[in-house]
């Protein structure tokens, strides 16, 4: 399991390396940003781009991870409840970014050698366990893999591909998708104590 | 291999014994060139970038190693989706190939994969009546549900096997179809 979205801290230089290959991705797809041309546009030396980075998969995972935690960031859910509007939010950030969308979808989809595929997780355990505590395990874990599902990059990348949707059209699926999955526990919500 | 390939398979077939050692990602042209006994160049004139490679070796996984047993009814449909997950847990170096596959940019002009033409006509013939923009988001998100994402995101990030992504899954379908006004099935 990869580490949480937030990560380590990231230097400064690393911070102008990422930024500068996630805007090489967008104007020239993944495949081919050589460190050289990275390393011009962060104002760096090749060799340091190396020392951060030393290989290719360890830079791509590093940025998928930074452009998930900062241009694909979640406005915080306060309700578990409220996860739909979110991710309608979400969907409608990727279909700006559609390069960087797929570059954060692919690289979740690679095992323990990926990047993190639910960073959010805790989150919504944490929100659900709050509102309704009384589910049973399995329900709870069913709940939290589908949601955990809807929210990511890869519901956006399916939409589009399989069906042709556009933007409105996938916010509105993901988001409906949601709901359907919250439908099953909204009768079970607890009220919060000494309120 | 008994039959004589064309190059192209040949390429593949050997990237997927080599995906059996290691990830897709350390899987170099060189190496793939000297298991197929061709020139480096021959795989670059096939496949010009790696996720041209990728998605052409998922293509080739799918239909050798999991195909999908046909299905017209929602019960037959999660059967098939659960006998899938299954085969994805005996051979997951080769399931994780076809959900990164199903995630990257498109290299070609893909067609929507066979499994979402079923699942649109499964549809159609369940609830005939349901609306178009219903039937839609029903289609969108079981075929979200049933794909090698599902699968792989389950796997790494939740750490369940095979069994308990179908569980899962059940829940995901009933809680979609549950949507549906009761009026718009079919009589069953």
């Amino acid at each position: 399991m990869g580490p949480a979205v937030t990560g380590p801290a990231l230097s400064g230089t690393q911070t102008a390396i990422l930024a500068a290959y996630a805007e090489l991705i967008e104007e020239l797809g993944s495949d081919d940003v050589s460190y050289r041309v990275i390393a011009r546009r962060a104002g760096i030396a090749e060799r340091t781009v190396f020392r951060n980075y030393p290989t290719r998969v360890d830079l791509l995972l590093a940025t998928a991870a930074w452009i998930e935690a900062t241009l694909f960031a979640r406005e915080e859910s306060h309700s578990i409840f409220d996860l739909p509007l979110a991710i309608r939010d979400a969907m409608q950030r990727y279909d700006e970014r559609p390069e960087l969308a797929h570059v954060v979808a692919e690289t979740a989809m690679r095992g323990v050698s990926g990047a993190a595929p639910s960073p959010g997780r805790a989150r919504l355990e944490q929100l659900l366990d709050a509102e309704v505590p009384a589910l049973d395990a399995a329900r709870r874990q069913a709940v939290i893999a589908a949601l955990s599902h809807l929210d990511s990059a890869g519901t956006w990348v399916t939409f589009r591909r399989e069906f042709g949707m556009d933007r409105r059209d996938i916010a509105d699926a993901a988001a409906w998708a949601a709901e359907a999955v919250l439908d099953g526990i909204r009768g079970r919500v607890v009220p919060e104590r000494g309120a | 291999m008994e039959e004589p390939v064309d190059t192209a398979t040949a390429i593949l077939a050997s990237a997927a014994v080599l995906l059996r050692e290691c990830t897709f990602d350390d899987i170099s042209y060189r190496a793939l060139a000297d298991e197929v006994g061709i020139s480096e160049r021959t795989i670059y004139r096939q496949y010009p970038t790696r996720a041209h490679l990728l998605a052409a070796l998922s293509n080739w996984i799918e239909q050798t190693c999991f195909p999908l047993p046909p299905f017209v009814t929602v019960p037959d449909f999660c059967a098939a989706v659960h006998e899938r997950f299954r085969a994805f847990d005996t051979l997951p170096a080769y399931a994780y190939v076809g959900a990164r596959a199903s995630a990257i940019t498109p290299t070609l002009d893909t067609e929507p994969a066979y499994v979402t033409r079923a699942i649109e006509a499964m549809l159609d013939v369940a609830a005939p009546t349901l609306n178009r923009r219903d039937r839609r988001r029903v289609a969108a998100s079981l075929r979200y549900f049933s794909s090698a994402m599902f699968w792989a995101r389950l796997r790494t990030g939740f750490d369940m096997d095979a069994g308990e992504i179908c569980d899962a899954f059940d829940h995901a379908v009933a809680a979609v179809l549950a949507r549906l006004p009761e009026a718009t099935w079919a009589p069953r």
